[in-house]
């Protein structure tokens, strides 16, 4: 396991169990009736890679799993999922929750912005789980606001346009210095000069706080941008080839 | 600064500003009505007590005793049935009294009691255990024909000193249409009519009291007999035209009650012969002796069961209040459903999610026990308004704050129960369901 990875899967497998609330509609199973299973999968440090598959594949599924936010199948023992060091898996409940606010940025299709809250108000939200001095988080807040050239901070995001938005949901996910940052479909809601906007910010941010980008999306155009992109599939078949 | 939890509860209830403001609304309503019925029963207790002032006993000849004590020392109504002013000496003369002071009801002035007595009345008597007679302006009656007008009527009736007014045989809505005809109306000895013969003057204007004595004008038992002989001597000779002291006769020297303190250690109020004067007057038939401490308590013990029952369906309507709560907030739970997966990802566990719920049902009964204290207070005027101007009982609306942090208190832990079952369905929250669409 490499020491200095942002992320570190080894043995990973996860079904729903029959009848599961958070099963998707739409989640497929692979080989043995497993959605995802992952003998081994490692992200560096500040390294950015694609993770690309069909619908229903378990895309979602295993950012899910990685964000802690599902438990792997416990019947099949131990596996880890190792973000900047620490076993998620090995944390449970508040703890658990804690580590993922301030360890792992996450970016919506939707954005998924706090009702009600102005923009400024959505990036504190996230760092009032964080480590940092809370006396510190206005500042902070409003500093990574203006370097993401949100220029009012108090506005409701409802009032910005849809690329402000996803400015504030880029800067919400790396408020707490994340070691890694998942984003799911980011660009999905957005025209073509907007997405590659919007993945420019993503990545170029992600660059400059050292956090590790896993970023799932169908979008073809994204591909070239990654020099590391991963097949679902393949890693389930090829575990030995992976993480490369 | 920092974002907190409170912040975020507070963001939540102005998102849904309707739905806070309305369900706050319920919860105001709900603990003004407690506070309001809570508090009423010891305000109106402390006026009842008040107005019997510092007498032991009252002797009349009412139905029963407690009739005696609403007629006589509340001015419900006339007593029906007079007692003789020879009575009334025998009985000052017998009983190891400290005062007694004669009364006599059945007049009338614009809907106001006219009560007949003697200048002991304000010199003797107190209206409050606490406090003498004072007077606004001017002075007590010393001569027939003058009057004395009680704080509470004064103000009603806009009299002052020096002002001429004509008392109105009879009470209540029969005298109110003679007052207005001009005429004689009713039939007997019910026959309401305007003793146009005799002007009073206003010589006196009492300060308040707090009690029932405010809205009553009071003359002289002089006055009342020499009004009273002047109908007697109209009703067999219809040619008269005035009467004096000299044609009042023992017949029309009649009063409705004797108002006693009877001996007492200096510096006490309580009496070692009353029990025996009690059951001596008792047993000379003829009066109905009343204690008004035992009478006011034997009312309220009557009123306290109805008391009971309001305190109680307020109770019912707080929990209902309380129900709203807990709907408004499941109502909105689909709504909010990605808010709360929003903070799970963000580091917030399920058991603060929890908490922010809970404490958000808290805010909403505590913002609702708050306003419900200040409609309260506006509520309590209103009724001491009414009781003011219905029963002449001065209330004093106060609220105990044993009480109301009692009732707030109960409120706000009201909500937070009600606020267990969305807390509970925040806590069941599905992340990934909630923030679809994720794959």
């Amino acid at each position: 396991m490499p020491p200095t990875a942002a992320l570190s899967i080894r043995d990973l497998k996860f079904r729903y169990p029959p009848g599961a609330d958070d099963a998707p509609a739409e989640s497929g199973e692979g080989v043995g009736g497993w959605i995802v299973d992952i003998p081994a999968f490692d992200l560096a440090r500040g390294e950015q890679a694609l993770l690309t598959a069909g619908s229903g594949a378990g895309k979602s599924t295993l950012l899910s799993l990685i964000a802690g936010l599902l438990d792997p199948d416990p019947s099949h023992g131990a596996g880890t999922i190792e973000v900047a060091g620490t076993n998620l898996l090995a944390l449970h409940g508040a703890a658990r929750d804690l580590f993922r606010g301030r360890s792992i940025g996450m970016i919506f299709q939707t954005f998924n912005l706090l009702h009600g809250f102005s923009a400024l108000e959505n990036v504190m939200a996230a760092l009032m789980f964080s480590a940092i001095p809370p006396r510190e988080h206005r500042a902070r807040a409003l500093a990574l606001l203006e370097r993401l050239g949100i220029a009012r901070p108090n506005a409701d995001p409802d009032r910005l346009s849809v690329g402000q938005q996803q400015r504030v949901a880029v800067a919400r996910a790396v408020a707490c210095g994340p070691a890694l940052v998942l984003a799911d479909e980011p660009t999905a809601s957005l025209d073509p000069e907007n997405s590659a906007n919007a993945m420019d910010l993503i990545q170029s941010v992600c660059r400059e706080s050292g956090a590790a980008l896993l970023c799932v999306s169908h979008d073809p155009s994204m591909a070239e941008r990654f020099t590391r992109r991963v097949g679902l599939r393949e890693l389930s078949a090829a575990p030995a080839a992976v993480g490369g | 600064m920092a974002m907190t939890d409170f912040q975020i509860v507070v963001r939540s209830l102005t998102a849904r500003r309707f739905s806070t403001v309305t369900t706050i609304i319920t919860v105001a309503v709900a603990v003004a009505l407690m506070l309001t019925l809570l508090g009423m029963k010891d305000a109106a207790r402390r006026a009842f007590d008040r107005g019997s002032g510092n007498m032991h006993l009252v002797v009349s000849r009412d139905a029963s005793p407690l009739v005696a004590i609403l007629n006589s020392v509340f001015y419900a109504n006339p007593p029906r049935a007079p007692l003789s002013y020879a009575q009334f000496r025998q009985l000052r003369d017998e009983l190891p009294v400290e005062w007694a002071i004669p009364t006599q009801q059945g007049d009338s002035f614009r809907g106001l009691p006219v009560t007949a007595t003697e200048p002991e009345f304000f010199t003797r008597l107190r209206p409050d255990p606490d406090r003498e007679w004072r007077f606004a302006v001017g002075r007590v009656f010393r001569a027939d024909f003058e009057v004395v007008v009680g704080a509470g009527a004064a103000r009603q009736t806009g009299l002052r000193v020096g002002d001429q007014i004509y008392v109105t045989h009879g009470t209540g809505t029969v005298a109110a249409l003679a007052e207005s005809a001009g005429a004689r109306v009713g039939e007997g000895a019910a026959i309401a009519h305007i003793h146009k013969e005799f002007p009073f003057t206003i010589v006196g204007i009492l300060e308040p009291t707090g009690g029932p004595h405010d809205r009553v004008l009071f003359v002289n038992l002089h006055s009342s007999w020499i009004m009273h002989a002047h109908d007697r001597r109209l009703a067999s000779d219809p040619s008269v035209k005035t009467t004096g002291a000299a044609d009042v006769t023992d017949a029309d020297r009649l009063i409705t009650a004797v108002l006693l303190r009877l001996l007492t250690r200096p510096g006490q109020d309580v009496t070692a012969v009353e029990p025996v004067v009690f059951d001596q007057l008792r047993r000379a038939g003829g009066f109905t002796v009343a204690k008004p401490a035992q009478e006011i308590q034997r009312l309220f013990a009557i009123v306290g069961g109805i008391h009971q029952i309001f305190v109680g369906m307020a109770g019912v309507v707080l929990l209902s209040s309380g129900i709203a709560i807990m709907l408004a907030l499941h109502n909105s739970m689909e709504q909010r459903r990605r808010q709360i997966a929003v903070l799970r990802v963000l580091g917030a566990s399920r058991g603060r999610v929890f908490g922010l719920m809970v404490t958000e049902s808290a805010v909403i009964g505590l913002l609702g026990a708050l306003a419900g204290v200040g409609v309260a207070v506006v509520g309590q005027q209103v009724v001491a308004s009414i009781m003011r101007g219905q029963l002449g009982l001065v209330i004093e609306p106060t609220v105990v704050p044993a009480i109301l942090l009692g009732v707030v208190a109960a409120t706000v832990a009201l909500a937070a129960v009600a606020g267990l079952v969305p807390g509970v369905m925040a806590y069941r929250t599905s992340v990934l369901r909630s923030l679809k669409p994720l794959g």
